[in-house]
């Protein structure tokens, strides 16, 4: 375990190594996450010139969800989007053959290994409309700030075997991309709590695109809206979900290396 | 007797692929019913190395080379048959036994391409576990052996092909591993870095003694490196044996090829020299025994004088060679 | 001459079937993620926010989401990378304005992608009770203001692509652009909607005039007379937009022969 930590480190310390010599790109990039960003914001707060409770979510709450998204989906752009694509173009060319030679679980190696070291702004930013947000929350217990990084851990994890399920069809059809790109497409919905959506897209966006649940749950915890009974059943979920991408992407693995089934 | 290092019995590989011809109606046929192939990548191959050795697989492109080279080194399943490689079974890719063999493809990368090569280093120093001391060791050892001094410290994607292949080498082989599969690895290279890479593989097979198994349909590489060879031809494993035999028994002969200027070639008569095995506009192509091909060329030289354009001697494409193999009696020579 | 491109785009566009429909799933996306947010806002305000009752909000995202799709215009992208792979020269030598390639293929997606994406707007339209105020009249106008608008859409991406001449960065300009039109074009918020000094903004600006406009009228959400003046609107950006992109067109091809193509 230490050992993986360590690799983390590694393969983050050569990006950023790498992504410092673009000072001006590095400029760039932050900027627009900040205009994005702020963009957003703005939105919210033109939705909110209107009232000042939508759907049971008060102005704070909603900054803490917004924050939550763009921590979400900064994680996503951090790690899992950059190596997924890898991943889909070791396949296409062939090279992911050394990723199997190696002492490490191949998994590893693949889904974390390449960094996008700037969209740690997108997620710094988020962190901070979360902080907005919260200073507009009353009171937050030592429950609630205890369960908000497990929440969000767990957001983070749900994330992660989807789009492992979902790269695992590069084993069978290669060219992926379109899959992906309608994966992102629907995390867009992210922005804002789950139960404003119509029934169907609702359990669209707690099962099969699990971004609703990953980003409205860990907001819902920190604005003291969440029993332990929900919390425990997200830990269960994510735990399940990520065993259940891993044995399915082993299974395109032995496919892939032409193992009896 | 000591132990093989690599023990192969009976190796199977078979690949089910779909066929489609061309055109609309087709391609909507087989929408509905797909037409499948079996393919015999490797039909049933039998054989062993010993420790240190270098041996070279030979065969024409689609032989079955690369294919057996992915079952030892762990990435294919094979559809029937063994194989140990050090003990292990390599398909089931023990971390043990990854740490101690390394494969190298010729016209593939593993490097990360936007880093510095020493930059990667470190990464696999991790992942490898490679203590300290004995890292610096290796990596000052093979930055020598391939001049690597001036490269490491350069991203990847600014290397040439030649200086690339060179620090994929260093990278494949900087966790020491005893057993080293090399596919294809001076393909696409120019002459003079593919003289450089033989050295360097040949030097440390002696230094460190790890056993290479090496593919080729180069016979340059398999003939500067290899006392053994492995000749593999649709899957079938047509010779094993030293390789001075096999060059001279299976195809003693060169050929000749000499351009004409005045685009007389049809009506010269050349067949004093060798047998003529074909002639076009101002080219002719004989066919001489190897002993006395130096006499020819140069007798071809003198007496054609200034009508000679051009002239090249060549050892007989592979692909012949390895014909004269199929259609002779299948020899097979044991190490 | 268009007909011969007509023909081969028509090809070309059945190759990328699936990424047609993926691309028009994002004009879809979007207005119906604002949409349920609106939809909520009202809720709590008793159904309805100044002129709009849930329904209005239904029929003006979906009159949104039509001419999204309408208006779809990704030049910027496909141009920097003409340019950048050297791909241009060659179009240049031909005599045939590059900008006629894009026109075609621009128009045979949309014509491939309006039937499906018609599906989807009547189911969403009876998900949410949508209510239309349309008369014939304005029927009569929407053709001519998606038409202007779609052009509008056209020749500022083209604008914007031209960029690619001196920089590559367009990527960067491109987000600010997009951001922009985030805010005023009319996603966030029906145009009457936004608070004062961003409608009065957005009225300047021309990204309202390209999805809020046409889209208000197909509704039927403005009268006649005001539907007029709007129109007027469109022209006069589409006019500025015309030449500007002449001008910056001129200019940067001369530089960039200048250069060496």
């Amino acid at each position: 375990m230490v050992r993986y930590l360590r690799l983390l480190r590694l393969f983050f310390r050569t990006e950023l190594q790498y992504e410092l010599e673009y000072r001006l790109n590095l400029l760039l990039e932050i900027v627009q996450t900040i205009v994005v960003t702020s963009t957003s914001v703005a939105a919210v707060l033109v939705l909110f010139s209107y009232t000042t409770v939508l759907n049971g979510w008060d102005l704070g709450a909603m900054l803490v969800l917004l924050g939550c998204f763009y921590l979400v989906q900064g994680f996503g752009e951090l790690v899992l989007q950059p190596s997924f694509e890898k991943f889909m173009e070791h396949v296409r060319l062939g090279t992911l053959d050394f990723a199997l030679l190696k002492p490490v679980s191949a998994q590893f190696l693949v889904t974390l290994r390449n960094f996008q070291v700037v969209q740690l702004a997108q997620m710094g930013l988020g962190a901070i409309v979360v902080a907005v947000g919260l200073s507009r929350i009353p009171s937050i217990g030592v429950a609630e700030a205890i369960g908000f990084p497990i929440a969000l851990l767990c957001g983070f994890g749900l994330i992660y075997a989807l789009l492992l399920a979902l790269s695992t069809f590069a084993f069978w059809f290669v060219r992926v991309d379109n899959l992906m790109a309608l994966y992102w497409s629907f995390m867009d919905a992210g922005r804002f709590p789950v139960d404003v959506y119509p029934g169907w897209l609702r359990v669209t966006l707690s099962s099969a695109v699990p971004i609703g649940v990953a980003v409205t749950i860990p907001a819902q915890v920190i604005a003291g809206r969440l029993d332990p009974l929900g919390l425990g059943l997200l830990v269960l979920g994510t735990v399940a979900a990520f065993v259940l991408a891993s044995w399915f992407w082993r299974l395109g693995l032995r496919s892939y290396t032409g193992a009896s089934a | 007797m000591t132990e093989a290092v690599v023990d192969v019995r009976e190796l199977r590989k078979t690949f089910r692929v779909t066929e489609r011809e061309e055109g609309l109606a087709a391609t909507l046929r087989s929408f509905v019913k797909r037409r499948r192939k079996d393919v015999n990548a490797v039909a049933g191959i039998t054989f062993r190395i010993d420790p240190g050795e270098i041996v070279g697989f030979l065969g024409p492109n689609g032989a079955g080379k690369t294919t057996t080279l992915k079952m030892l080194s762990g990435l294919l399943h094979p559809s029937a048959g063994e194989a140990r490689v050090l003990e292990f079974v390599p398909w089931r890719r023990e971390n043990a036994y990854l740490k101690r063999m390394t494969l190298l493809m010729g016209n593939r990368s593993q490097l990360v391409w936007d880093i510095p090569a020493a930059d990667s280093f470190r990464v696999l120093q991790e992942i490898y576990r490679i203590p300290e001391q004995q890292f610096r060791d290796t990596v000052k050892e093979l930055t020598e052996l391939l001049e690597l001094q001036e490269l490491v410290h350069k991203p990847v994607r600014n290397l040439s092909l030649g200086e690339r292949m060179k620090v994929e080498f260093a990278a494949g082989l900087i966790h020491s591993p005893s057993v080293a599969f090399l596919d294809e690895p001076t393909i696409g290279l120019d002459i003079s870095m593919q003289v450089r890479i033989r050295r360097f593989v040949a030097e440390y097979n002696r230094r460190t003694g790890a056993t290479i198994l090496l593919t080729s349909h180069y016979m340059d590489d398999v003939v500067a490196l290899c006392k053994r060879v492995i000749v593999i031809h649709r899957g079938r494993l047509l010779y094993d044996g030293p390789l001075a035999d096999l060059a001279e028994r299976m195809a003693p002969y060169k050929l000749i090829t000499a351009t004409l200027h005045d685009g007389a070639a049809s009506s010269t008569d050349l067949d004093a020299y060798g047998t003529v095995v074909s002639r076009e506009e101002g080219r002719v192509t004989l066919r001489v025994d190897r002993q006395v091909a130096p006499e020819r060329t140069a007798r071809l030289v003198n007496d054609l004088g200034s009508r000679l354009a051009d002239i090249s001697v060549e050892d007989p494409p592979i692909e012949e060679v390895i014909d004269r193999v199929f259609t002779s009696e299948q020899t097979v020579v044991s190490a | 001459m268009y007909r011969a491109l007509l023909v081969a785009q028509i090809q070309a566009a059945s190759q990328y079937r699936v990424q047609s429909i993926l691309w028009m799933l994002f004009s879809v996306i979007r207005p119906v993620i604002f949409l349920a947010a609106w939809v909520a806002v009202a809720n709590s305000q008793g159904g309805q926010i100044g002129a709009y009752d849930v329904r209005d909000f239904a029929a003006y995202y979906i009159c949104l989401s039509l001419v999204s799709n309408l208006t779809m215009s990704w030049n910027a992208y496909d141009f920097e990378f003409e340019v950048r792979m050297g791909r241009l020269s060659p179009k240049l030598l031909r005599p045939l304005h590059p900008i006629h390639y894009s026109v075609v293929e621009n128009l045979v997606w949309k014509l491939t992608t309006i039937v499906p994406l018609g599906i989807i707007l009547v189911f969403v339209s009876l998900t949410f009770d949508a209510r239309f105020r349309t008369t014939p009249a304005h029927l009569l106008l929407f053709v001519p203001s998606v038409l202007l608008a779609a052009a509008l859409a056209f020749f500022s991406g083209w604008v914007l692509a031209t960029l690619a001449f001196w920089t590559t960065r367009v990527h960067a300009v491109s987000t600010f652009w997009d951001r922009a039109a985030f805010i005023f074009a009319g996603q966030i918020a029906p145009l009457a909607l936004l608070p004062g000094p961003l409608q009065a903004i957005s009225l300047a600006l021309p990204f309202g005039y390209i999805l809020g406009v046409p889209a208000e009228i197909l509704r039927g959400g403005v009268s006649i007379p005001t539907a007029l003046q709007l129109m007027a609107g469109q022209a006069i950006w589409l006019v500025i937009f015309y030449f500007a992109f002449h001008r910056v067109w001129r200019v940067g091809v001369r530089q960039y022969s200048a250069v060496g193509a």
